[in-house]
């Protein structure tokens, strides 16, 4: 896999799980309001992660479909961030604020890329993603002062920094006006190492999927 | 204007509005029948949304999780029109996992296979979309007026529905059947999904004209539209008495009435646990309802 290809399909897998992860909230989020706010973001999040499996897929010589789900857990690429199941208002909030402001610093130095076609998708999707982070910010307005909030936020910073490479942390911490973690903080968290929530949430995903071997869906 | 010449007016095709003077028993019949809609659409994105997370193609993900947004677009949008005749949400919701107001037979069975997906998205949507249709009727016309918007997204329902099962009809044996042990799962409760046959004259619902056409007529136009579309998929209805006789009319074995009576009154297989989800969450996210009311007073 070359070095291009393996960025889109990391980007690719955190939209992926994320997207997973937040269309969990749909039919029972908080209020009706925001149960149908929740359910845009998973498809948007989804439909970017299928945007970027095509992409990488025409250089892989495969389809979107088979990159999203026919891998083995470890080859997945996505950061331990998306990956857990948090299924409490205050650290999906949390997790959706963090990756939205990792997303926009990732997607602004992607839109730089000498790629065009790489800095076109980043350009679309960051269009879609001004509403997310919009939404994000409310939320965060709403609920800084909410401890369960601000504990969630202070136990999510470190797997959220590492969903960066290394050389964009320093944009995050700045952003957001927290110190990078520590090393030892970060382990654990960096790409290439998984949450033990990842595998039951690939088992589940690849259910119905797995149980007719070969069969188009 | 007296309850007579209000009755008069709404048989002979008038229609009311939030504003307008209506009797009791009136506003109470349509808070009891709008409200059961409200919560029928809340109540059914329950069993589908347990696949979402299993849904075995990007397409389908994103089309199962677009229909599930929809039908809570839905009950937003019903629990709007019920909380402008008098009852807030937050009662509607209390009432609803207390077991004092009801949800639709069709959202208290388990689902157990991609083939539910598939048919429920197409032949429950399809049974809903015929009441659905005779509700542009209304005679309140709040109501009928958001049914637009309502038919119009469940027909696409339907369509994805059907694309689910004409997929899994032409794979393989072993998706065919899954289909076929749906459609024997969701019969029952879709032959009752209409009611019983209670002449209309006596349904208090047709006679304010809440409703505009009768339980056998809606089941009728269901058979009408839907029987022939399932042969032509190669999948057999459970039924060995339904046919269409000479007059047009659909006969079928008969219902099981008290089995819709038993689980609409909270007795389902899934009723129960269903609610207690429902109140889990509600009880788990009360503190974010507060923070945003708080924000806005």
């Amino acid at each position: 896999m070359s070095e291009k290809v393996q960025k889109i399909v990391e980007i690719a897998d955190d939209e992926l799980i994320l997207g997973w992860r937040d269309s969990e909230w749909t039919g029972i989020a908080p209020s009706l309001e925001e149960d149908v706010a929740f359910s845009s973001i998973a498809q948007n999040e989804i439909g970017h992660a299928r945007a970027l499996y095509e992409l990488a897929a025409r250089e892989l010589g495969t389809d979107a479909d088979t990159l999203a789900f026919d891998r083995d857990p470890g080859e997945y690429l996505s950061a331990p961030l998306v990956e857990e199941r948090r299924m409490d208002w205050a650290h999906t909030i949390a997790r959706h604020f963090l990756y939205e402001t990792a997303d926009e610093i990732r997607l602004a130095a992607l839109k730089d890329s000498d790629d065009a076609e790489v800095a076109g998708l980043a350009a679309k999707m960051d269009r879609e993603e001004q509403y997310h982070r919009l939404h994000a910010r409310m939320w965060r307005d709403r609920l800084q002062d909410e401890p369960r909030f601000v504990d969630a936020l202070e136990e999510l910073w470190p797997a959220a920094v590492a969903v960066l490479p290394e050389e964009l942390r320093p944009q995050m911490s700045e952003r957001l006006q927290l110190d990078l973690p520590s090393n030892s903080l970060l382990r654990g968290f960096e790409r290439g190492s998984h949450s033990e929530e990842l595998r039951p949430l690939l088992d589940e995903m690849t259910m119905v999927r797995r149980s007719v071997p070969g069969a188009t869906w | 204007m007296d309850e007579q010449r209000f009755l008069e007016y709404v048989q002979s095709g008038g229609q009311v509005e939030t504003t307008d003077r209506m009797p009791d028993d009136y506003r109470s019949k349509l808070v009891k029948f709008i409200e059961m809609h409200g919560n029928s659409e809340l109540m059914g994105v329950l069993p589908e949304r347990e696949w979402i997370l299993r849904a075995p193609t990007l397409q389908r993900k994103l089309a199962l999780t677009a229909k599930v947004q929809d039908e809570v677009g839905h009950s937003q949008l019903i629990y709007r029109v019920v909380e402008d005749l008098g009852k807030p949400r937050e009662q509607c919701l209390a009432d609803l996992i207390s077991g004092k107001s009801k949800f639709h037979n069709v959202f208290h069975y388990p689902t157990k296979t991609w083939g539910d997906v598939g048919v429920i998205a197409w032949l429950v949507d399809a049974a809903a979309i015929i009441s659905q249709k005779a509700l542009l009727k209304c005679s309140y016309a709040p109501y009928a007026r958001i049914m637009k918007k309502i038919c119009w997204e469940e027909s696409f329902h339907i369509l994805h529905g059907r694309d689910v099962v004409l997929t899994m009809m032409n794979g393989t044996d072993e998706q065919r059947e899954l289909v076929q042990e749906a459609l024997n799962r969701w019969w029952g409760p879709l032959m009752q999904f209409h009611g019983n046959p209670i002449s209309k004259e006596d349904d208090p619902m047709y006679i304010w004209r809440i409703k505009s056409q009768g339980n056998e007529e809606a089941r009728q136009q269901f058979l009408d539209g839907y029987v022939p579309q399932i042969w032509e998929l190669g999948l057999t209805v459970p039924d060995p008495k339904l046919r269409k006789s000479d007059d047009g009319v659909w006969e079928y074995s008969e219902p099981d009435w008290d089995e819709l009576k038993h689980v609409v009154t909270g007795h389902g297989p899934k009723t129960q646990e269903r609610l207690e989800f429902r109140r889990k969450f509600l009880e788990q996210e009360a503190w974010v309802r507060s923070v945003v009311l708080a924000e806005a007073a």
